[in-house]
């Protein structure tokens, strides 16, 4: 208020003459009007930023603040209108007993209380019901029940829920919170972690779908049994979520605990759990998986569920090799390592549908040189999985140029084993200058990681299909690609070292890098006469976004084809087929 | 009558309500951010409270907090001005639950006018015409292509969900009209999901013609004549004037009437305006219903001689219209110009700064607008319209003679505005004749 310095009369100065008409009006005194007040519950507060809001916005907006979007921790109820078909919960287990086997004074008295102040017979809610249609066994832990903490009853509802999906076949959705093992329940309660574990490992065996959700919090025993048991593990923005808890933890270790520390996307990062997903979004998100893994799978055969045939005909009748561009070795060197080419992200997402991204190799770190995910062909599940480059050096620091660490190997290792689980087909996008080197690859077992994918991948009982996209660098690249076929861009490149690397050995001098790479047969159509690669992906243009709709879609026809070859093969055969391509070699 | 009124905007428009209600005798509260601590509209009310941070979201657009302010000073009732809460039912609602008088219509109206389909289906109910269309979204090309002939071409391809042009088209005949209603509704579906489209008449350069209206809660709706707004630039008014030069009485009043239609229609209570484009050949369609006071609502003051916003708070308070259709009597000509810190020379990017020497213009029938004054620093964080410079004179021409030289004496050292470029405006010579259309700045000042 500096300038006018409070130099305004204010308004009572201004004389009003006699007679104005808000005197009159008042003077007749009829209905007052109420003071200005705020309606008891009209807004409530915030408990994450303190901000007053709207109590009608928090419902609009799936129960979280509208302001600093810090979730609410919400009701059973509102949990299963939120994600299920409405009406379609029907819940089992209510028939189970309570116990105490420390009779552990005022149990049962506390058990009665909190059933009469939640109107829930107990900490989860378990049942079955459908999501868009799609069945599933369904329960949702509840904070308000002595803090969703898991006891005898817990445990049994869960196992005997997982065990009635194993059995009739259905896949598992658990919503979980809470803060661990029920004290009041003692040693019994521990023994609950154990059961679930092992209700949950037959019903994988059974070749089940399993997703744990984790809400704010999950800790103590519920995190270390059935809450990181999932095939995939979701998360809520935000959510605590750790086996000590923070405070437990602080005091321990003496030390004031970072920010962030044990959140969701802490574990994320950390390569624990698969992903975040929104709340407004979980529905979908589910609704899209549980498609995905649909449970009418017969046997091992891969399938001839989709109708790939006429494609399949139409690319084989075209001429399979056309002509291609004639390029030097070391052209193709060049444009294999462009910034502006096309990179894996950039091929999953113009090929494939509803790609659903997943994270972490569940031990270490989720390895941003990796990016791996579920999606569709046409309908058709599959396991994408590819090494990514980056364009800008921001990006290019989170995925590390291309070059993939051990823990990088170990998520696209899960990710096939979990493909193989479902009988889902695998491709792989290979891209990269050579496996990441330094300190912590060495230390965390580089060379075993790789050894480990070749192994492993050899006896997948699903069809694998690697496209070597830009550089194929060595070992690093045969990491995802020990696959029935191997296909490659016309300007890819894959070697068993770069040019610069193999001049500096044998010549001694990198410089000669242009040099070397006309004689180390690196490119498609080399490797293609060696027997190394069964297709070249033409490139009209070097691949760049511009024609990258174009070539995806010849990619995506060729991949159909394959596909429709490999219909009828057992996991047996497709695992033989594979063994036999490599052994010749 | 209201003891005391909270006004929940900032700028000129918060110093003109300001103004009106010290002359009614109402005490008044301005509520600014944390970036308007100096704002003219701060230090003339007679209170003045910081709701937050410079953001809008944080300040002018958070409910809660101006709710609470309200409350804090006791106001009994909230005048939102234009833009920020103005057209926002959510607010009015909460304000009405709070027992605090919203200065404006129902929320139950502002929903229904905000809702462009349900508007025009009232509107088109009560006789008022619209630009004809599809009733029903379409979804397949043979449909589609079908009602674009029965309603004749040019047609615009609009998506159900679409907005600010994405899944928007035009389409001139049936050779063109399958290649774009594909695209727009590929573009629909990627962008919204939705691939529900509408085809409407595409109204070619027409004239954008708004009329004021103004309603009590006993069912009286006065019209205050039009405006003829055509002069814009992305859709952002740059001249507004009334009446329009090319009205001629019949029309005119025809139009009014409708003007006063599609208010009883709609059981409009406080000032509204009722849009209207008009083409080549004098039809005239309604396409929206503005809610609120708008920028532009000197120009009808000044040929009318009534104060809109006096008005408004009359019939916020319960009290009928101080006048009737009988008493108006609309003279002479009014222009305004909004003057904007923007570069014309740089795509009109905003250019916020500090403001040295200032000179008002004055004189008889000269009104300025503003907000600014020596020394004062623009905030980066809202509207660039700085001032409203309005003038009023006997003929078009005299108002036109009369704005040039006002621009002239306007004064506004250490920032760049658009001055310049509304003295190109009112030197050319279809602008001058009347002649022009919504198109007129593109086709005009294109060589920019």
């Amino acid at each position: 208020m500096a300038i006018f310095k409070s130099m305004f009369k204010k308004t009572s100065y201004i004389n009003l003459d006699s007679g104005s008409e808000s005197e009159e009006k008042d003077g007749t005194g009829t209905k007052q009007p109420k003071e200005p007040s705020v309606p008891e519950g009209l807004w409530v507060k915030c408990p994450k930023c303190g901000k007053m809001i709207y109590r009608d916005d928090i419902r609009e907006n799936f129960y979280a603040c509208p302001k600093c979007g810090g979730y609410f921790r919400i009701k059973t109820r509102t949990r299963i209108r939120l994600v299920l078909d409405k009406g379609s919960f029907e819940e089992w287990g209510t028939d189970i007993p309570d116990k105490n086997p420390l009779d552990f004074p005022q149990y049962e008295e506390k058990l009665e209380n909190t059933r009469e102040k939640t109107g829930l017979r107990e900490a989860i809610t378990i049942g079955k019901g459908s999501i868009c249609g799609q069945e599933t066994v369904f329960g949702v832990c509840d904070a308000r029940f002595l803090m969703g903490s898991m006891g005898y009853a817990v445990g049994e509802r869960i196992t005997q829920a997982v065990e009635r999906a194993t059995k009739e076949r259905l896949p598992v959705i658990l919503f979980c919170c809470s803060g661990g093992a029920r004290m009041q329940e003692g040693i019994v309660s521990l023994m609950q972690m154990a059961k679930t574990s092992a209700a949950l490992k037959r019903h994988s065996e059974a070749g089940f779908l399993y997703v744990p959700v984790l809400t704010d919090p999950t800790t103590g025993g519920v995190t270390a049994s059935f809450a990181m048991l999932g095939d995939i593990i979701l998360a809520e923005p935000g959510a605590l979520i750790g086996f000590a808890g923070p405070r437990v933890i602080s005091q321990t270790i003496g030390e004031k605990l970072p920010e962030g520390f044990q959140r969701a996307e802490f574990l994320v990062e950390k390569g624990i759990i698969d992903g975040i997903v929104e709340r407004k979004n979980l529905r979908n998100t589910l609704s899209a998986l549980l498609a995905m893994h649909k449970t009418e799978v017969s046997g091992m055969e891969f399938d001839r569920m989709y109708d790939f045939e006429d494609t399949a005909r139409s690319v084989q009748a075209e001429q399979k090799d056309r002509e291609v561009t004639k390029r030097s070795a070391w052209e193709r060197v060049k444009l294999s390592r462009s910034q502006s080419r096309c990179t894996a992200r950039d091929y999953i997402e113009a090929v494939f549908d509803d790609f659903l991204e997943l994270h972490g190799d569940r031990a270490f770190r989720d390895d941003g040189a990796i990016v791996g995910g579920v999606a569709t062909l046409d309908g058709m599940p599959v396991t994408v999985i590819g090494q990514q480059k980056g364009r800008s050096t921001k990006e290019n620091i989170s995925c590390n140029f291309g070059m993939v660490s051990p823990e990088g190997y170990r998520k696209a290792l899960r990710l096939m084993k979990q493909a193989e689980k479902f009988h889902r087909p695998i491709v792989c996008f290979v891209d990269t200058p050579g496996a990441a080197c330094g300190i912590g690859a060495e230390e965390r077992g580089q060379g075993e990681a790789i050894a480990r994918n070749l192994y492993e991948m050899s006896d997948l009982k699903v069809p694998v299909l690697s496209i070597v996209i830009g550089e194929g660098g060595s070992g690093g690249a045969l990491g995802l690609a020990v696959a029935n076929e191997v296909w490659m861009m016309e300007n890819a490149t894959y070697s068993i070292l770069s040019p610069e690397g193999f001049a500096s050995i044998l010549w001694k001098d990198g410089k000669r890098a242009k040099e070397a790479s006309g004689i180390m047969k690196i490119t498609a159509e080399d490797l293609k006469e060696l027997g190394v690669i069964e297709w070249i992906v033409p490139e009209k243009e070097p691949a760049e976004s511009k024609n990258l709709k174009e070539i995806a879609e010849n990619m995506k026809l060729h991949m159909k084809d394959f596909f429709y070859r490999q219909a009828g093969k057992t996991g047996e055969e497709l695992a033989l087929e594979r063994y036999g391509r490599f052994r010749v070699m | 009558m209201f003891q005391k009124i909270l006004i929940a905007n900032r700028g000129e428009i918060a110093v003109r309500i300001i103004r009106a209600c010290r002359e009614l005798g109402i005490r008044t509260v301005a509520v600014y951010s944390e970036a308007d601590r100096e704002a003219l509209h701060a230090q003339l009310a007679d209170e003045a409270i910081c709701i937050g941070p410079a953001p809008a979201a944080d300040s002018y657009l958070d409910m809660e907090r101006i709710i609470s302010a309200c409350i804090a000073v006791k106001a009994d009732a909230i005048h939102p001005g234009f833009g920020f809460l103005s057209e926002n039912s959510k607010f009015a609602r909460m304000c009405r639950k709070c027992h605090i008088t919203f200065i404006g219509p129902s929320p139950e109206i502002i929903d229904r006018m905000g809702n462009k389909s349900e508007a025009r289906n009232t509107m088109s109910k009560a006789g008022v015409p619209v630009v004809p269309g599809t009733k029903e979204p379409v979804k397949d090309v043979q449909t589609a292509r079908h009602f674009a002939r029965e309603i004749g071409y040019p047609v615009m391809i609009k998506a159900s969900s679409g907005g600010g042009g994405k899944g928007m088209r035009i389409a001139e005949s049936d050779l063109d009209f399958a290649e774009n209603f594909q695209m727009a509704q590929m573009e629909s579906m990627r962008g919204f999901g939705d691939d529900t489209m509408y085809i409407e008449k595409y109204v070619k350069d027409p004239k954008h013609i708004e009329f004021q209206i103004i309603a009590d809660k006993f069912g009286n709706v006065v019209q205050l004549g039009e405006r003829d707004c055509s002069i814009q630039r992305n859709h952002q008014k740059v001249i507004e004037e009334s009446p329009c030069a090319i009205l001629n009485e019949k029309l005119r009043k025809e139009m009014g009437e409708t003007a006063v239609r599609a208010a009883k229609a709609a059981h409009y209570e406080n000032a509204g305006t009722i849009e209207f484009l008009l083409d080549k050949d004098r039809n005239y369609y309604f396409i929206e219903m503005n809610t609120r006071i708008q920028v532009e609502h000197p120009v009808t003051e000044m040929v009318s001689g009534v104060d809109l916003i006096k008005e408004q708070i009359y019939v916020a308070a319960g009290m009928p219209l101080s006048v009737t259709q009988e008493d108006i009597r609309l003279n002479g000509h009014a222009i305004e110009c909004r003057i904007n810190a923007e570069n014309p020379e740089k795509n009109f990017m905003p250019c916020p700064g500090t403001i040295g020497q200032v000179h008002l213009p004055g004189g008889f029938g000269v009104r300025v607008d503003t907000a600014v004054y020596s020394g004062y620093e623009i905030p980066p964080y809202y509207d660039s319209m700085i001032a409203k410079v309005i003038v009023h004179d006997r003929t078009r021409a005299g108002a036109i003679h009369k704005m040039r030289s006002t621009l002239g004496e306007l004064i506004l050292e250490g920032i760049t505005t658009n001055v310049d470029f509304q003295y190109e405006i009112l030197n050319n010579r279809d602008f001058c004749a009347g002649d022009f259309d919504t198109s007129f700045i593109e086709k005009n000042m294109g060589s920019r």
